[in-house]
């Protein structure tokens, strides 16, 4: 018998204010629906972040937090493992940009030391981007897939040459503002849209598992929840679309012409 | 120089100088006249009690009108994320119970920023007594002009992001007001399960510390307010911080069940109809901010015990032949308590993300709906499919029936829980024919 497939929710406490373990979640039961033995570990600071997993997940979090959570990752060593042995680490928001090379908290703008996973750096923009996000994400087939999702982040983030942008964006910010969305390097991805933007992107959420699992897992055995999921899509999509406000223009009003 | 000598002839009257006051305040009246013509029109046209427009066009007519109006009361102060409402109509009872309903005014109707507290001041001027519901932001504010006797503190928990607070700003704004407040600061009553609201509380001379037999939402206070460390908590939810001298202070008030122990051997028991243990908690407060104003403690308890649908909260709705309990949460933290108080099958839960629901969704994930697992759940309101995904990945039996009327319109058996939204649960008030 195989030892279950770990996902790992990183510092939920510290990085996790907008619901981002709910993509734990998504990635446990998408796994455990196919018939694949995993389990859901959230490890908190103090605690050994384990070598053995399989995804690991970055959320979003308040300056503090950031710096917090940077020094503890450093000292802990183990997610720094883990992506040696070829785990895959999926950071989004305030976790994206820790992982890049640097990043600043405060409101003097104090440069930072990230995780330098990521050739990222982060600096503050002249205003937060808030609100609802679309974007064009390019799967390893060569595919296109639409990702939808909220940002809410008061930083511009610039690619270095060894990151390449994670998706181009069609509607909101993204990086700074110059049509990227997050960036890749390896099995490493950092992308803006917070937690948990894998319930609202299943191929992006099944991807992530190919990609640590290294194998192709077909389609989810589970009718109603996929007939939900492209129906949350639908309405998603179609409000980014038709709404004046990204911000503050959220709600499904029905189907708008 | 005599006083008399320094008075404008024209300000004569009869011989005798009018109160240097006077103008000043014909003139707040005047606003004040304006601002009930206008909350008379807006109830006229169904546009709801009118308070908040009233608050509005008041403070806009006459700009001191929250300062003045604050001055020179008792006021016992109720902040805090959750709470505040239910917190407020229970203090407001035992107060009235004690000196009378006139001699006491409030902002029943949780409009809890200046002007809503202007509004509600305005509509009994000479009230000696206010209990007074405050937004977090207007707290420093308050204690600064209203100069309150108590504060009650509850709870600070992230609210509506997308508005981005910053809760630990928050709490370091209360606790610098407290600081210059200095020997004039409140009697705080504080929560002590809250890292942040112990940090700011600490500020003031007077702290009583109420155990609100919640312990729970340890989410939002992963670091010490004070150092930035990692707090320690203990299995039954006790905290403290190893990088310095800031922790859990010992409970004055501990409330467990219906059962309240007080200073000196003090003890009570609860007999309330607003449902659930954060009420429980919530009437601790209550009860100790009573207590301090001098208020008997028998008779805060018999009065606290008669409130029932603090501004629309835990009432009954009717929906065609059916009821409704209809119930308010405002973010995971509440979220998290009400669905302890969900007692039908089927449950109905409204999602909305209009701006004064917060338009980000993504707090769906930080609830633990899997505690409803065993009900069917009805998912209604414009964010209904969000929530639906949520429920199959918590593996709680759902349907989705987007329209609120739609929903309600199902025959049910007996009373149906509705937990809801901000947006949602007004719109369920106005259509099951709640007032407040």
């Amino acid at each position: 018998m195989n030892e279950p497939v770990k996902i790992v929710v990183v510092y939920q406490s510290l990085l996790g204010i907008y619901g981002d373990q709910g993509n734990g979640t998504v990635l446990t039961k998408r796994l455990t629906w196919r018939g694949i033995d995993a389990r859901l570990i959230t490890v908190e600071p103090g605690q050994p972040v384990p070598d053995d997993g399989a995804v690991y997940l970055l959320g979003g979090g308040e300056d503090l937090a950031q710096v917090t959570a940077v020094r503890e990752l450093k000292a802990d060593g183990g997610l720094f493992r883990a992506l040696d042995k070829g785990a895959v680490l999926f950071a989004v928001c305030a976790g994206y940009q820790i992982c890049g090379t640097s990043f600043t908290v405060g409101d003097h703008d104090e440069v930072m030391e990230g995780l330098g996973l990521l050739d990222v750096t982060t600096r503050r923009a002249p205003q937060r981007a808030v609100g609802e996000i679309l974007t064009r994400w390019t799967r390893p087939d060569g595919s296109e897939s639409l990702i939808t999702g909220f940002e809410n982040h008061g930083g511009h983030t610039r690619l270095g040459p060894d990151a390449r942008p994670f998706a181009q964006v069609e509607l909101g910010v993204g990086n700074c503002g110059d049509g990227t969305e997050g960036a890749v390097q390896g099995k490493v991805i950092g992308s803006y849209p917070h937690g948990p933007n894998l319930p609202r992107n299943p191929e992006l959420a099944d991807h992530l598992l190919e990609l640590a699992l290294d194998t192709q897992l077909g389609p989810l055995p589970h009718d109603r929840l996929n007939a939900e999921l492209d129906e949350l899509r639908r309405q998603r999509i179609n409000v980014v679309r038709h709404s004046k406000n990204l911000a503050e223009d959220t709600r499904w009003l029905g189907e708008r012409q | 120089m005599d006083a008399m000598a320094s008075q404008p002839t024209a300000q004569l009257h009869h011989g005798r100088p009018i109160d240097p006051a006077l103008p000043r305040r014909l003139w707040r009246d005047a606003a004040i006249g304006a601002g009930n013509l206008v909350a008379w029109a807006s109830r006229r046209a169904g546009r709801g009690s009118g308070a908040s427009i009233r608050g509005q066009v008041i403070t806009r007519l006459y700009p001191m009108m929250f300062a003045e109006l604050v001055a020179g009361r008792r006021i016992a102060a109720v902040s805090g994320t959750n709470g505040k409402t239910t917190t407020t109509h229970l203090l407001t009872a035992a107060a009235e119970a004690a000196w009378g309903g006139r001699q006491v005014v409030t902002n029943a109707d949780g409009a809890n920023l200046r002007e809503g507290i202007a509004s509600a001041l305005s509509q009994n001027v000479k009230a000696p007594v206010a209990v007074l519901e405050a937004d977090e932001q207007i707290v420093p504010d308050l204690i600064a002009k209203g100069r309150p006797e108590v504060l009650i503190m509850l709870n600070f928990s992230r609210d509506q992001l997308d508005r981005h607070h910053e809760i630990a700003s928050l709490g370091r704004k209360w606790r610098t007001a407290l600081t210059a407040a200095g020997e004039k600061a409140p009697t705080v009553v504080a929560n002590v399960h809250d890292p942040l609201v112990t940090w700011s509380a600490e500020a003031a001379g007077r702290v009583i510390w109420v155990d609100m037999g919640l312990g729970g939402w340890t989410a939002d206070a992963a670091l010490c307010p004070n150092c930035g460390t990692i707090l320690a908590y203990d299995a039954d939810g006790s905290w403290n911080c190893p990088g310095c001298e800031l922790g859990q202070h010992p409970a004055d008030y501990t409330v467990r069940g219906d059962e309240v122990s007080g200073p000196e051997g003090a003890h009570w028991t609860f007999d309330l109809q607003v449902p659930g243990r954060f009420n429980r908690g919530n009437a601790t407060c209550a009860l100790a901010a009573a207590i301090e104003m001098g208020i008997d403690p028998q008779t805060a308890l018999r009065a606290m015990s008669t409130v029932k649908a603090p501004a629309g909260r835990f009432s009954i709705g009717a929906f065609g032949d059916n009821r409704a309990r209809l119930l308010l949460a405002k973010n995971p933290a509440g979220w998290a308590e009400s669905l302890l108080v969900m007692d039908s099958d089927p449950v109905v839960l409204a999602i909305d993300s209009a701006i004064a629901d917060g338009t980000d969704v993504s707090w769906l994930w930080d609830v633990e709906f899997e505690k409803l697992a065993g009900k069917h759940v009805i998912c209604t309101g414009p964010r209904a499919q969000d929530l639906a995904v949520r429920l199959s990945y918590a593996e709680v039996d759902h349907e989705v029936i987007g329209s609120i009327n739609e929903a309600m319109a199902r025959p049910y058996e007996g009373t149906v829980d509705v937990l809801a939204t901000y947006t949602a649960f007004l719109n369920l008030c106005k259509m099951g024919g709640v007032e407040w």
